[in-house]
């Protein structure tokens, strides 16, 4: 355990048991009366999230990202491996590292609809052992930040999806947790709706120190939140590392030639230096190769002039060339080997 | 304790605030109630068969004190097993088990408003059925009702949290839960002091579910006053005396043969319902079911936490 972290993760594998009864067994091919299945969800997964921090949990669907959420959370126990937040083992001092961490799982389920945001404050600050004579006003507080305070009335049932998420971030932080975990919070909602929740949580983590881990599918939001990134895929964490380092590990490989017509891509490809080369924009008038070097400078220098020697000899007009900016997706496609 | 009483507080404001809120759902269902107990009275009255007004009140009223008893019952045991489920649906249990008090605090605080509320409105709900049908009094005795109630409400919990730890690992144990809740009404309604001359087996059934010996006793203290007939020598019941069998207008009910019919009054001796054979196994069955029903509950949410199955449905 590490005391630079506010949670870490050392070596936490996750096996889940699912039953069937009268169901084709995916194995065999076959139905049968009764069989097993053994889910490997999350495979020795390490990390840690220092305090005032935010770290992104990326990963397909099925990855294990809400099964890390649960088991910080302690919705979930670890097959095998440990959890601590705070310094405090979860498995050991459940109830006591529960009063350290707010959550927000799949977002709008949390909150109670026939009561007001006020009333659901009040009421899952007294469940969260908030002190009765802070709570009203720490309630009043979380809803101006969040600004729901002109909705302090009105029934959850009538706000939007926007606003019911906002209210679900509320009720996670009525304890005032150094640790904030939000599963997937905005996933579904538009567009202002997710920025406003992304304003919030940078400022929940730069003004109020709360670490935060954020599990998402949107690599614009997570690229624009993030301190570090973790990229999960079948269970395992692939890699866990600053945005900026993340997104450039593969910035300057990918090289854009925009050309006057389709170009000889098989005779790219042979190229030595040369780790993939496709067409995008086919059958427009511009057609645009791109080009995957490789990272040693003097390969990919050598690699660069025979590619333009290729396209010199097909006598094909170069418009432009240029490094292609990387994005996060891009990166996450690329090391959950997707796609490039 | 501390963490109880918070909840408590949390609960009772939220259900007073969805009442308030609800308020004509609130009476409508009073008003449900109500019907459903007047046809349960004229079913018995029909059922029991008899012309003699004494009988069919004594039938009625001892019928919906056994329906009440069945729907604080069906009510607790519901919070445990429909209400995790529909919990478990809505996402508040994974809140709920995000609370640093944890989940058996959190469980007894929210059975315990619910058995106020329930208390509060078959209060009500008695007082208007046996004044406005079956028009016979009952014995209050509010020290024995408030211990035998108490009792009730452990026994029941601690079945509960049984019932309760299994929906959390097997979400659809709650339809099984529902036969189980409708038996309790059953025993509840049809519970007599009888119950100890049924086979070893079924009298063993009987005593186990956590309804029957509660029932007995409230009925006892609230049908009979705690008072049981004299028995004699040979254990038959001594008749004080003999009166004639009246029907509902009061007059006179005739036999075959056009001669008034007669029905045995039998003398009585006062007993406390702590004396009483069922509340022993009322007290026996309260210590079992908490000691069972909380241990297996932790189990059972450790087990759920393991399966990932906790909060979710």
């Amino acid at each position: 355990m590490s005391t630079e972290y506010a949670v870490e993760l050392a070596k936490v594998d996750k096996v889940f048991h699912t039953h069937h009864f009268f169901q084709k067994n995916d194995d065999t091919g076959r139905r049968s009366f009764y069989h097993r299945k053994r889910i490997h969800a999350v495979q020795a997964v390490e990390f840690g999230i220092r305090p005032g921090e935010v770290l992104g949990l990326l990963g397909p669907n099925g990855a294990g990202k809400t099964t890390c959420v649960k088991m910080i959370s302690s919705l979930v126990r670890p097959t095998a491996g440990k959890v601590f937040v705070n310094g405090m083992h979860v498995e050991k001092r459940r109830h006591e590292v529960l009063r350290h961490v707010g959550v927000v799982l799949e977002g709008t389920r949390t909150v109670i609809w026939p009561l007001t945001p006020l009333e659901n404050l009040m009421y899952f600050g007294r469940l969260r052992d908030v002190s009765s004579k802070d709570l009203k006003k720490r309630a009043r507080d979380l809803l101006d930040f969040i600004g729901l305070r002109d909705k302090m009335d009105t029934q959850v049932r009538r706000l939007s999806r926007g606003q019911r998420q906002r209210l679900a971030i509320c009720i996670a932080m009525v304890s005032d947790p150094k640790v904030l975990l939000l599963d997937e919070p905005t996933t579904g909602l538009d567009v202002q709706s997710s920025r406003a929740i992304r304003t919030k949580v940078v400022e929940l983590t730069r003004e109020f120190n709360k670490s935060v881990l954020l599990t998402t599918h949107d690599m614009h939001i997570a690229q624009l939140l993030c301190d570090r990134i973790g990229i999960i895929d079948k269970g395992r964490l692939i890699t866990c590392r600053k945005t900026r380092d993340l997104i450039s590990v593969f910035a300057d490989q990918t090289y854009e030639f925009r050309l006057d017509r389709m170009p000889p891509v098989e005779l790219i490809t042979s190229i030595p230096g040369v780790h993939e080369a496709r067409v995008e924009a086919d059958g427009a008038e511009e057609p645009v190769l791109l080009v995957r070097v490789s990272e040693d400078e003097t390969e990919r220098s050598r690699a660069l002039y025979e590619v333009m020697d290729a396209l010199r000899r097909e006598q094909h007009l170069v418009r432009a060339v240029s490094l292609r900016e990387q994005t996060l997706e891009e990166a996450f496609l690329r090391l959950t080997e997707s796609t490039i | 304790m501390r963490g109880f009483f918070k909840i408590l507080w949390a609960e009772l404001v939220r259900s007073f605030i969805i009442m308030r809120r609800y308020w004509f759902a609130s009476i409508i269902s009073i008003g449900m109630g109500y019907a459903t107990l007047v046809t349960l009275v004229y079913g018995l009255v029909f059922a029991a068969g008899s012309d003699s007004i004494r009988a069919m009140a004594d039938n009625a009223i001892n019928g919906i004190l056994g329906f009440l008893i069945g729907a604080f019952a069906f009510g607790i045991v519901g919070m445990f097993t429909q209400g995790i489920q529909g919990m478990a649906r809505t996402g508040e249990l994974e809140q709920v088990c995000l609370s640093p008090f944890g989940l058996v605090t959190n469980f007894l605080a929210r059975s315990f408003v619910m058995a106020v509320n329930s208390v509060i409105s078959c209060t009500v709900m008695i007082l208007l059925v046996t004044a406005t049908v079956a028009k016979e009094s009952l014995h209050w005795s509010p020290f024995a009702t408030v211990v035998l109630l108490v009792l009730t409400y452990i026994n029941l919990i601690g079945f509960g949290y049984m019932v309760g730890g299994l929906v959390l690992v097997f979400k659809y144990v709650g339809q099984i839960a529902v036969i189980i809740r409708f038996s309790m009404i059953g025993l509840a309604i049809f519970a007599t002091e009888q119950v100890s001359q049924w086979p070893a087996l079924g009298r063993w059934f009987a005593h186990a579910m956590p309804v029957t010996d509660a029932a007995i006793c409230l009925k006892y203290v609230l049908i009979q006053g705690q008072m049981r007939p004299v028995l004699d020598e040979a254990g038959q019941k001594v008749v004080q005396e003999v009166v004639p069998v009246l029907d509902a207008q009061g007059a006179a009910v005739l036999d075959a043969a056009g001669s008034p019919m007669v029905e045995a009054v039998y003398a009585l001796q006062p007993m406390s319902v702590f004396l009483h054979e069922s509340f022993l196994f009322l007290v026996v069955s309260c210590v079992v079911w908490t000691v069972i029903g909380i241990a297996c509950f932790r189990y059972l949410e450790n087990w759920s936490r393991d399966k990932g199955t906790l909060g979710t449905y």
